[in-house]
């Protein structure tokens, strides 16, 4: 497939895939002063991985984003500072309402640093052995350590995880968007390519025109914006929920595989309706390669189910929509304890485990507020009423339910609990290489 | 006619809502008579209903940028200058379209809509109800049915068409707020509306049958 977008220019982050299997470490940090952090960025550009060549990743990259009061910090013209949108400007905190972050996933519960407007870069390294990934991280800890204006707020290592699985026992990140003229194929039941420009900025998008873009076009161009979400899982309740509403292991496994669409594995439902396939689940040619045109009733993979609501691909959806405007590309990232498919009480909720769900777009802000409030804290879309993800929705503390299409009569689980709690969380644009060392040599 | 204290009216209220009472019955002093009894029939029910809230409890707010929310529908409601023949054309286009808005039953959110024109054909009122935020699916709208959106609303002078960025800007500058508003069933969307249709039909058969 030809490249048309400027691989070059583009950080490696926005394009290669998590690898497997993956260990790596976010990085939250503090400009003290605006020459400490433009230097940080001079030193970190060197060691930035353009995407050239993103579908051969197996090696190690690092990538850079920053909020807005970072590029504040760092000294950022007024006129430039005003190109941003609005949503970015304020924050992801100040989004709670377009976000429909309240009741448990309010910011004034948010763990710090998140919320406190104090974070202005972030820093993340993917690596697939972990010997890259502690060499890559001993090189960021000196190049922030030796600089006294900058300080570190955060640092959460992810992954390692047993068979790459997530904090509830599943194989995620299965399905993303294909990215047109990023020069590999699409793999199978991506679907067709969507714009660059829903992406990466300075392309045009699905509608046939460019975004708006930060000004000036050195600091915009090949960039994209991202947002971090820390979210606690809850493995006590999300396990309680599993034995309360099933009799066997069997039916276990199943209602499992029907809030996500995919069985533990990383099997989908539509290509294995009965029981699991793990050789399915393993392979990515296979693993994403279907339609819901098999059922259009949701009898299969229910309408309410994560993977469904996420990208709905074909279902006929009650509300007009283009479903290719609403894609992000996904960097989840596993941290803290493994699952425990044992662990049932209020105290295994509380021991650190979740997911830190990084998403880029070229709307990242307008994308995720439209995915929060639409399509999944609410069910009208899919004519679903109410009714909320199973997996990452704030569910209400009454009438919470799921609803599984099945003949005759389909079967409503009421008393579903918010399984994902969300402990912080940022909105970062991150700058394309020519943008960094424009950033790095500010003032100069 | 003296003006009587409405006895539902004096016993409960709270001192501000008395103080409404009185401005309220100074404005309607000099007001005809016909005017002054119907304010003394609803006056009571009206002012103790102090919080803006009907009956099931479903407070009237604004609808983010623009328009009023109550429960799951908002309104937008907006005046805008049409272009040179914009009246005639967007008439034609209307009576073309008239028995056939299957766009917009595609839509899925959109109550009504209603068109009419002002001031000898140079403007357009256009009123509507739909579910939810106004410019949520704008993006949607302009991918998926920008030949029904710009057909109708072209003959706005300055229309930009529906794929520019700045179409939403100039709506909302159009925009009027409306001082009140009345909606049945605030908690029902379209969706919602055709589901229990659906159930309804469903659960009527299932009654026919048992019933048989």
């Amino acid at each position: 497939m030809t490249v048309t977008v400027e691989l070059d220019d583009i950080q490696a982050a926005v394009l290669r895939y998590r690898p497997e299997p993956y260990y790596g470490t976010h990085i939250l940090g503090h400009f003290d002063d605006a020459h400490a952090g433009r230097e940080l960025l001079a030193r970190l550009a060197p060691h930035i991985r353009s995407a050239a060549e993103w579908w051969q990743a197996g090696d190690t990259w690092t990538s850079v984003a920053l909020s807005y009061t970072g590029l504040t910090a760092l000294g950022v013209p007024q006129d430039s500072l005003r190109s941003f949108p609005d949503s970015f400007r304020q924050g992801m905190a100040a989004r709670a309402e377009q976000l429909s972050d309240y009741g448990a996933n309010d910011p004034q519960h948010w763990e710090p640093p998140f919320g406190s407007g104090d974070i202005h870069i972030g820093v993340s390294i993917f690596s697939s052995s972990p010997d890259k990934w502690r060499a890559a991280l001993a090189a960021a800890r000196h190049q922030f350590g030796e600089l006294p204006g900058v300080t570190v707020l955060m640092a959460q290592d992810f992954g390692a995880q047993p068979d790459d699985r997530n904090s509830f026992g599943y194989k995620d990140l299965i399905g993303q968007p294909a990215i047109e003229g990023s020069g590999a194929d699409p793999l199978p039941g991506q679907g067709r390519p969507i714009k660059a420009g829903e992406f990466i900025l300075g392309y045009p998008g699905e509608a046939g025109v460019r975004y708006p873009m930060p000004y000036p076009e050195v600091l915009g161009r090949n960039g994209t914006f991202a947002g971090i979400r820390k979210y606690q899982s809850r493995v006590g309740a999300f396990n309680r929920f599993l034995g309360e509403n099933a009799q066997t292991l069997q039916e276990r496994e199943l209602l499992a595989a029907k809030l996500v669409g995919r069985w533990r594995s990383g099997a989908p439902l539509t290509l294995a309706p009965e029981k699991d396939d793990p050789a399915l689940g393993a392979d990515p040619q296979r693993n994403n390669d279907f339609t819901y045109a098999s059922d259009p009733h949701g009898r299969e993979v229910p309408f309410g189910a994560h993977m469904r609501r996420m990208n709905p691909r074909d279902t006929n959806l009650a509300v007009l929509t283009d479903v290719n405007l609403h894609r992000i590309i996904r960097r989840g990232t596993t941290y803290g304890a493994p699952y425990d498919p044992d662990a049932t009480s209020a105290q295994d909720d509380e021991i650190p485990r979740g997911i830190l769900f990084i998403f880029l777009a070229a709307r990242a802000m307008e994308t995720i507020e439209f995915l929060q409030r639409e399509w999944i804290n609410d069910g009208n879309f899919t004519s679903l009423d109410d009714e909320r993800d199973p997996l990452v929705g704030l569910q209400p503390k009454e009438q919470a339910t799921f609803t599984i299409p099945k003949e005759p009569v389909r079967r409503r689980i009421h008393g579903i609990e918010t399984f994902n709690v969300l402990r912080g969380g940022e909105y970062l644009f991150m700058p394309s290489l020519p943008a960094l060392r424009w950033l790095a040599e500010l003032g100069r | 006619m003296v003006t009587q204290t409405h006895p539902a009216a004096s016993s409960a209220l709270s001192p501000e809502s008395r103080q409404k009472v009185k401005e309220l019955r100074d404005l309607f002093a000099d007001a005809p008579e016909t005017a002054r009894t119907a304010l003394e029939d609803v006056i009571g029910e009206a002012a103790s209903n102090e919080s803006g809230q009907d009956e099931s409890g479903t407070p009237v707010v604004s609808a983010g940028r623009i328009g009023l929310r109550q429960g799951k529908v908002s309104e937008l409601t907006f005046i805008a200058p049409l272009s040179p023949d914009g009246a005639k054309r967007l008439r034609a286009a209307l009576n073309l379209l008239h028995g056939n808005a299957h766009a917009a039953d595609r839509v899925g959110t959109v109550h009504d809509m209603r068109f009419a024109f002002l001031e000898n054909d140079t403007k357009l009122l256009f009123a509507t109800a739909y579910d939810g935020d106004w410019d949520t699916y704008i993006n949607d709208f302009a991918t998926k049915i920008p030949a029904y959106m710009d057909l109708l609303f072209s003959a706005i002078a300055d229309w930009p068409g529906i794929g520019d960025p700045s179409v939403k800007d100039v709506i909302a500058k159009y925009q009027i707020q409306v001082e009140a508003w009345y909606v049945a069933n605030p908690d029902l969307t379209v969706v919602e509306t055709r589901r229990l249709e659906r159930v309804g039909q469903a659960l009527e058969e299932f009654l026919d049958k048992v019933g048989q």
